[in-house]
């Protein structure tokens, strides 16, 4: 909210600058977030007085004008308006000066006739809305004097929060103020002189919906004439944020600023029978509002409507036909108290929140009816003339007193951690015009309200009653209490004290593994990235990364199916409008941008989370997933260049599970092809039954590529679920004693077919190598002469050993020849040592 | 055979031996040379052999003489040995220099990125502190991220968080990882400290300092006495920790879930509290919301809030590592140029 301090220094003294002003409001917790000077943009605008206005020579629309600006000379100014008269005081904007908008006034020549400077409108001052003619200053105003001088303001730009209502006005926040400085906090005076008839002969309002209007007040007045409304007033409603349109409608505006009170005012003579009907609208009724647009008002909105129909949207927006205009005389005021949740609705239903539909959703102290119906019928009639009808049209006059919130002081001061007197706290409360008074012993402590309501008996305990100032609707549990204290004794004053209780149970963070991950694969050379969650659903058709039933799940991570993706209802854009199901899409968009950026070699990673619904529920899972793509090594001086491969993605697989303790994962050809490179994909994943690591590595097909625009022509992709991820399991490395005997090692020349793969060569040594068989490792890899081209030999190297002798060589020799009848049997392989 | 003979014999050949050592450029023709002069069969113990044709009183001088001669060579044979690695060795070295100043094999060495490092910051503060981590749902449902927090259906303060919905009845993508203190609360008795990092969503168009998805650490301590003065203490030690020693302090701020509710400032990082554009003058800077949890929210968790009472905190994670990194533009975070993630080398 924007708060004139010169309009606020009606309802309050204030001795502070607005910088300690602004201080002070904001440790109260009315954040001060702005401190504007009004009129900062008027440069060298200077009060002149009108000398002589005669006819331009060459153009009948101009005037040229004499004018003194108290300097002495007397300066020669065209002007076009017909408002201006000698012996006028009117702001002049001389030479060099600026006006708002960075508009330059200088020297220049008007048909002919030299102009020096500018006599300036409201409008071009935007300090009032008149663009037609100059602004006309009182009288006695003194020359020379620069505008902003004169009508420069300073501007707090308040944000009260949302369970602050009553703050969202000047008086509240005169309140405030008073209670930050003690000052005294003054109403305006509202007394109406009522000169007409009876208002119950001009209007009748009928609440059909007590819920949803629990009061309202209508007033009424015949006889204004609408006009602009004072200079000084729309000065006022220009440096709040509000354009001024007309008296009477800056009347009602002027009261919502004021107290907090929105009305509405509506040309008498189109209330239909003078009959203001409070009702829900029935179903295909229209109303076309002050904006010009014709609205279908659903069945539930509350509308505000005459004999006829519809003339307003209650305390949203008022209809087209029951506007304010230059014709209007008579004029209805409505001001009532809404349901805040109907309001609510309806401001969301029609796309339409004002400053007054803001208000009511905030709910409103229940005597401002009354107030705001007096408050606004007087300023119409000092501003628009006419005469108010005698007294007020008051659907519910009897104004409820305030409400009792017992607290107990010792509580208070436990909860603030400081020990405050309870003679402090009372004196705390009554600087926010919340008085207290002793409670009797057992009185009841309401600590929660709805939607869990817990009421307590106080017991002994010392306790007070608060009395809740009508205003305060926000104040309703014995914590509100605490926070008033709190707030009025200063936050700041808050001691500050470590912890000394009792430490919770020793959890084991789910973040260690995934750091793990991430170290590792940092220390591998890859970068780390962190993409959207939500993606296109054009993404996921584009890659179609496979999650079917053919996948082996982990226990903590089930595979969903492609058609339980979940999707935003309100998307911001179709870009963003899915939850991903898998994360190589992302890393793909970060390849493409970072390729456009002229890098091409990316080495990144994520780890993140993949959605989906299992049974209609939401499920999240935490993937890793990197890609590698360009080189690997890149050319040095000292080394030539190497690009990532299949074999590089695999290794920081086969790295990571040694880094998490966890078996090598084995790996299974999958030739489905697109999206993966056909001959180049494949499941990694342990023998079943003790799976923790379960993915997909592959080399992307060109097609995926082409679709994401990448360069490069080899990407490889893993996505990977790795159990503990999730959720922390810890694991420890358990030691195998060092072998107290020396082994044996014996190298072993596998030729077999060229298709069959490496994994179940591995497989058939380990099955028949005995429990004598160490470890196995491939050290060579050959195709070509002697052997046949359909051929292939892989060299392993055996380690046979035992934790209690030294193996004879003819143990040794067993176990191999076991190997290889083995291997011949099972693969018809064929050996060479 | 004489003693003189053979002993001028033996000088001559003592004279020929050093001669040729001294001229011996190649360690293998010394040896070549011990076996000539030394072995069993060389020239000088040919001559000691001859010792038994000189009279018996000759003996002894002769065999000293020998002797001198044997180990006059044979010290020669080392000297020389000694001075021919030794130059063999300086000129391999030589001729091994390099240009020390050409760069190094380069050893590929990623990145981390900056929303999970400044979550990891976060978390080892306040881990020193007792908290442990928790994680909740990012598609949370509509009771526990607003109703449980306190926030009904139709609450002003509902336009605090604009939400994005999803196509599961009563669920939408968590704006604030706040609804986690419910889901704590639920699991897990008093004392409580407990830490959720975690992303969060809302319906909010993309600028320098917005974003629909973006990154929380929410924090909650609740025990039978925890009060707004140790949230201060902690808050203060999160913040020197972080941010150095600097000025903090509390003011008042508004969250339907906590009651009383914190603006937790931080001197300005900028300009050191005297007032610049980065604080709007305040020479202040917000870098956390806080409060005391609301007696609604203990009790929807399960906790009884006359006998508990306790504290709730949230930070943008983003807000933290701007800060602390200077960034300038948040959509550099999940944007991921590498020119932007290099920089966290
Ligand atoms: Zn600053």
């Amino acid at each position: 909210m924007r708060v004139p301090l010169s309009w606020l220094r009606d309802y309050v003294d204030i001795q502070q600058t607005p910088e300690q002003l602004a201080e002070r409001l904001t440790l109260l917790g009315m954040e001060v977030q702005g401190v504007d000077q009004w009129g900062s943009d008027w440069r060298n605008v200077v009060v002149g007085e009108l000398l002589t206005v005669e006819k331009h020579p060459f153009a009948d629309r101009l005037h040229i004008t004499t004018v003194n600006v108290g300097s002495g000379e007397t300066l020669h100014i065209v002007c076009g308006a017909n408002n201006i008269a000698p012996g006028q005081r009117v702001p002049v904007a001389l030479p060099g000066a600026v006006l708002p908008g960075d508009r330059r006034i200088e020297r220049t020549e008007k048909m002919g006739i030299a102009s020096e400077g500018m006599l300036c409108s409201g409008d071009e001052l935007k300090i009032t809305t008149d663009a037609e003619g100059i602004l006309i200053l009182p009288p006695a105003t003194r020359l020379g004097v620069q505008l902003s001088d004169l009508y420069g303001d300073v501007v707090l730009d308040v944000d009260v929060k949302p369970n602050r209502g009553d703050a969202l006005c000047l008086i509240g926040l005169a309140r405030e103020v008073a209670a930050a400085t003690g000052a005294v906090a003054r109403w305006p005076e509202i007394v109406v002189a009522e000169t007409g008839g009876p208002v119950a002969q001009r209007l009748k309002v009928e609440v059909r919906e007590p819920e949803l209007c629990t009061r309202f007040v209508g007033r009424w007045i015949t006889g204004a004439s609408i006009g602009p409304s004072p200079d000084t007033i729309q000065m006022r409603l220009q440096a709040a944020g509000m354009r001024p349109v007309s008296n009477v409608v800056d009347a009602s505006n002027y009261v919502m600023l004021e107290l907090g009170k929105p009305t509405h005012t509506f040309d008498g003579a189109a209330v239909h029978d003078g009959t203001i009907v409070v009702r829900l609208a029935q179903a295909g009724e229209r109303l076309e509002t002050l904006d010009h647009v014709e609205r279908d008002l659903s069945p539930d909105t509350l509308i505000i409507a005459d004999t006829r129909g519809p003339i307003g949207i209650a305390g949203v927006m008022g209809g087209a036909e029951s506007e304010i205009t230059g014709a209007t005389t008579e004029i209805a005021i409505e001001s009532a108290i809404f349901d805040p949740v109907s309001i609510r609705r309806t401001g969301h239903r029609y796309a339409l929140r004002s400053e007054a539909s803001l208000r009511f959703e905030k709910g409103q102290e229940f005597r401002l009816a009354r107030l705001g119906a007096d408050r606004v019928a007087q300023l119409t009639l000092a501003w628009a003339g006419g005469s108010v009808a005698a007294g007020r049209v008051d659907t519910a006059t009897t104004e409820p007193t305030e409400a009792r919130l017992a607290f107990r002081p010792r509580r208070i001061s436990k909860l603030l951690g400081a020990e405050i007197s309870t003679a402090d706290q009372r004196a705390l409360l009554r600087r926010v015009g919340v008085e207290t008074e002793a409670a009797e012993t057992g009185a009841r402590i309401q600590v929660a309200v709805e939607p869990k309501p817990l009421v307590v008996d106080a017991g002994d305990e010392e306790t007070f009653l608060a009395v809740v100032p009508t205003w305060r609707r926000d104040l309703a549990v014995e914590a509100d209490v605490a926070e008033e204290v709190a707030r009025v004794r200063g936050y700041e004053t808050t001691p500050a004290h470590l912890p000394d209780t009792v430490m919770p149970a020793y959890r084991p963070s789910p973040l260690r593994a995934r750091n793990m991950v991430r170290e590792t694969l940092a220390g591998a050379g890859l970068s780390e990235v962190v993409t959207h969650a939500l993606v296109s659903p054009m993404e996921q058709a584009r890659l179609l990364w496979p999650a079917d039933d053919s996948e082996p799940r982990l226990p903590a991570s089930l595979a969903a199916d492609l058609e339980d993706e979940i999707a935003v209802t309100n998307p911001l854009s179709a870009q963003h409008s899915v939850l991903r199901r898998n994360m190589a899409g992302s890393l793909l968009d970060v390849l493409s941008l970072n390729e456009r950026q002229g890098r091409s070699d990316v080495a990144i990673f994520e780890v993140g989370k993949v959605y989906g619904r299992v049974q209609g529920q939401p499920r999240e899972w935490v993937r890793l997933g990197f890609l590698l793509s360009g080189s690997a090594e890149p050319a040095s001086w000292n080394r030539a260049a190497r690009q990532f491969d299949l074999d590089d993605a695999k290794g920081l697989v086969e790295l990571l599970c040694r880094r998490l303790g966890l078996p090598q994962p084995a790996y299974a050809p999958d030739g489905r092809g697109f999206p993966f490179h056909p001959g180049r994909a494949l499941l990694a994943r342990q023998e079943a039954g003790r799976e923790t690591v379960v993915g997909r590595v592959a080399e992307l097909h060109p097609d995926v590529l082409a679709e994401w625009d990448v360069r490069s022509q080899r990407v490889v992709a893993a996505e990977i679920a790795i159990a503990g991820l999730d959720v922390a399991t810890p694991s420890s490395v358990h030691v195998e004693p060092i072998p107290r005997f020396p082994e044996a090692e014996r190298d072993l020349a596998v030729i077999v077919d060229r298709e069959c793969p490496a994994a179940d060569v591995e497989a058939a040594i380990i099955r028949h190598g005995g429990g004598l068989l160490r470890t196995i490792r491939l050290f060579d890899l050959y195709r070509g002469a002697p052997l046949a081209a359909s051929e292939k030999s892989l060299a392993y190297r055996l380690v046979f050993g035992a934790k209690d002798r030294t193996l004879t060589e003819g143990e040794v020799d067993e176990a191999v020849a076991d190997v290889r009848r083995g291997l011949e049997g099972d693969l018809r392989a064929r050996l060479r040592s | 055979m004489d003693f003189e003979t053979l002993s001028g014999d033996l000088h001559k050949l003592k004279t020929r031996a050093l001669a040729e050592i001294d001229q011996t450029t190649d360690p293998g023709a010394l040896d070549q040379l011990e076996i000539q002069y030394l072995g069993k069969k060389g020239e000088i113990t040919a001559v000691l052999r001859g010792i038994g044709a000189l009279p018996a009183e000759d003996r002894p001088r002769f065999g000293a003489l020998a002797n001198d001669v044997g180990v006059a060579v044979k010290a020669a044979l080392a000297e020389r040995g000694v001075a021919l690695r030794a130059a063999a060795q300086a000129e391999r070295l030589g001729s091994e220099k390099v240009d020390v100043t050409l760069p190094g094999r380069s050893v590929p060495r990623g990145t981390l990125h900056a929303i999970p490092e400044t979550i990891e910051a976060i978390a080892e503060v306040f881990g020193q502190f007792g908290f442990v981590v928790y994680e909740g749902p990012e598609v949370e449902d509509d009771l526990t991220n607003f109703q449980m927090l306190n926030i009904a259906p139709d609450h002003p303060a509902r336009d605090l968080w604009d939400t994005l919905y999803v196509d599961i009845p009563g669920h939408l993508l968590r704006t604030h990882t706040s609804p986690g203190q419910i889901r704590v609360m639920r699991s897990t008795k008093p004392p409580i400290r407990a830490l959720l990092p975690g992303r969060c969503f809302r319906y909010e168009a993309v600028d320098a300092s917005h974003g629909f998805e973006f990154f929380q650490v929410e924090g909650l301590m609740v025990d039978e006495g925890t009060s707004m003065a140790d949230l201060k203490g902690l808050l203060d030690e999160f913040a020197h920790a972080l941010f150095g020693p600097r000025r903090t302090r509390f003011r008042p701020g508004y969250y339907p879930f906590t009651e009383p509710s914190v603006a937790f400032d931080v001197e300005c990082i900028v300009c050191g509290g005297v007032g610049c554009p980065a604080c709007s003058k305040s020479g202040w800077m917000t870098i956390l919301g806080a409060g005391m949890v609301h007696p609604v929210v203990l009790q929807y968790g399960g906790i009884d809030p006359e006998k508990y009472q306790g504290f709730a905190f949230g930070m943008g994670v983003e807000r933290i590592s701007n800060l602390r990194h200077s960034v300038p533009d948040l959509r550099y975070y999940l944007e991921n140029d590498l020119r932007f993630l290099e920089q966290f080398r």
